[in-house]
């Protein structure tokens, strides 16, 4: 698997909308825009998971749904969803 | 003819022979004047005098500046006794004269003879050809040396000009000297392949033609790692904890980047130079293609690492550009004892810009008696935007921003981080270990962390409050 932004951006909408139980005509793109990351866990590490620490580019995809803003954030090898209460997924690597 | 005709044919004879010889004075005057004119004329646009130049009056070839207490008089001296003779004093610099070797021996090692006389002589350097079709940063041997570095070995690595923290000359709006200092370094040495560095971390891509020569193999007397419950391993390049196997082939990157920090074959007229010419990389792989790994993973490896130091492989150092916020008891354990086997462990500070006092970052945070946790810093000596720090918990600094190393695919590309710092470190480490392969472990450390350039920019920042100096590392 090798994302683009765009297929990044289709695969997070496709989780959202899982995790929701909406459909993903339900869910806006509020943005998707590439950004650099301190780490290549792209800044949001899950449990018991060591990253390297190199700067690394990748997209920040912010979605919107039901009034709530949700934060996605890929490279070309993975897709993590940031949660609010510092736990993160790891959606596809 | 009557007398009334006669005086008229009389006059006008006259008239006619004056006449001739007015006009031949004229012709003559006009001649005159066209020979002074033109005498006037090739003097005022003389022809350019080519004077065709002794051996003896060839160009001067090295810039020597002399301490104030030497005077121009025992300057000549001094350069008649080398059978070199004084071309020219540059009296906008005093002591400043340009030296012409009459033996025309090599200009680099007239400049080191000199720069050898340091009662005199301040510094000495070749005199550079400029050409306008070849600028000076083409080639490293263009690279203007600074002062008292007249006497060093430049590595012909082509992309060796772009390594600034290696040789900072102020390039791409870099601050000079904001180094490593590895020129001077590599007087003394340029690393050694009975010291070996494992790289804990994505893979190394071991074919890679900039570091296929200072790869760990497995000695043929050393047998292969058997763990009693993972398996046996034919681990000839290093080991793979991430997929449970013996090929650490880097499918990421980063640890290649690592690796060639701290040892791509120098001198070999191939892409960069390591901080080490010399040594050997042993891939210990935990993280996969994405650049993140379990604890777990790390563990395995970690034990690899004490197991093959057991077995008689000599590891010194185990470079760790990785981390995270999340602390592990077991982590701390593994890399303790690594320590007890004599083993320097290395660890990237973080990219979060926090202050690890504060925020503790692992496993650079560990309190351990073999941890050196590293900070980084870019071209001019400032602490990089992204790097964490901690006057408490975060020992060094060292450059770690657009760095450039070998990639995958035989490739190089720059890349920042604590992640790049901190085999800069590990390299220094080991470069010191190649000088003195009997220092213990906690003695390395002490030598690196005392080593350090003071930086009003890391005061308050890290605890050494410096940048790592490899040649002061060295004793130089």
């Amino acid at each position: 698997m090798s994302f683009s932004k765009d297929s990044a951006v289709q695969r997070a909408k496709t989780d959202l909308a899982e995790r929701l139980s909406i459909s993903e005509d339900e869910i806006k793109t509020v943005s998707a825009t590439e950004k650099d990351f301190p780490d290549m866990s792209l800044g949001a590490p899950v449990d018991d998971e060591m990253s390297a620490q190199m700067i690394s580019s990748g997209w920040q995809i912010n979605l919107s749904a039901n009034g709530k803003n949700y934060e996605y954030r890929a490279d070309k090898y993975q897709l993590r969803l940031r949660g609010d209460n510092g736990t993160n997924y790891v959606i596809e690597s | 003819m009557n007398r009334n005709n006669f005086w008229i044919n009389f006059c006008i004879a006259v008239v006619l022979i004056t006449s001739a010889a007015i006009l031949g004075q004229i012709g003559r005057w006009q001649s005159m004047l066209h020979k002074n004119m033109a005498d006037f004329s090739t003097k005022s646009t003389p022809k350019p005098i080519t004077v065709k130049r002794s051996e003896a009056e060839s160009e001067p070839e090295v810039l020597v500046k002399f301490r104030s207490n030497v005077n121009l008089a025992e300057i000549k001296k001094i350069a008649a006794k080398n059978n070199d003779r004084v071309e020219d004093e540059i009296e906008s610099v005093k002591g400043l004269v340009a030296i012409d070797d009459l033996d025309n021996a090599d200009t680099k090692k007239v400049a080191a003879q000199y720069a050898q006389m340091s009662d005199f002589v301040a510094y000495a350097e070749p005199v550079f050809e400029v050409k306008l079709d070849d600028p000076v940063t083409n080639s490293p041997q263009d690279l203007l040396l600074r002062e008292n570095d007249a006497n060093t070995v430049l590595p012909n690595d082509p992309m060796f000009k772009d390594q600034w923290a290696l040789n900072n000359v102020g390039q791409n709006g870099g601050k000079a000297k904001a180094d490593l200092n590895a020129l001077n370094a590599w007087l003394k040495t340029q690393g050694s392949s009975d010291v070996v560095v494992a790289v804990l971390d994505s893979g190394v891509d071991y074919t890679h033609p900039d570091l296929v020569a200072n790869m760990w193999i497995r000695p043929d007397n050393i047998p292969q790692y058997r763990d009693d419950e993972l398996g046996t391993f034919n681990d000839l390049h290093g080991f793979n904890a991430a997929d449970n196997q013996s090929d650490p082939m880097d499918d990421n990157g980063h640890g290649t980047h690592c690796a060639g920090i701290i040892g791509a074959e120098g001198d070999n007229d191939e892409g960069i130079a390591g901080i080490n010419w010399k040594v050997e990389i042993m891939p210990l792989k935990f993280m996969g293609r994405g650049g993140f790994g379990t604890t777990k993973d790390a563990i395995e490896a970690i034990n690899y690492a004490i197991e093959r130091k057991r077995a008689g492989v000599n590891v010194k150092v185990i470079n760790a550009s990785w981390g995270s916020t999340m602390y592990s008891k077991a982590l701390e354990d593994a890399i303790r004892a690594a320590g007890e086997e004599g083993i320097l462990f290395v660890a990237a500070a973080g990219n979060n810009s926090t202050n690890n006092d504060k925020q503790p970052h692992y496993p650079s945070n560990y309190k351990l008696p073999n941890v050196i946790s590293v900070a980084a810093l870019d071209r001019n000596d400032q602490l990089a935007s992204f790097s964490n720090y901690g006057v408490n918990t975060v020992h060094v600094a060292a450059p770690g921003k657009d760095i450039l190393s070998t990639w995958l695919n035989d490739g190089y590309r720059e890349a920042s981080g604590t992640s790049m710092a901190t085999p800069y470190v590990a390299g220094v480490a080991a470069l010191v270990l190649a000088s003195e392969p009997k220092l213990s472990m906690e003695k390395l450390r002490e030598r690196v962390l005392q080593s350090v350039d003071k930086l009003d920019s890391l005061n308050g920042k890290v605890e050494s409050g410096g940048r790592i100096n490899a040649a002061k590392a060295l004793g130089e």
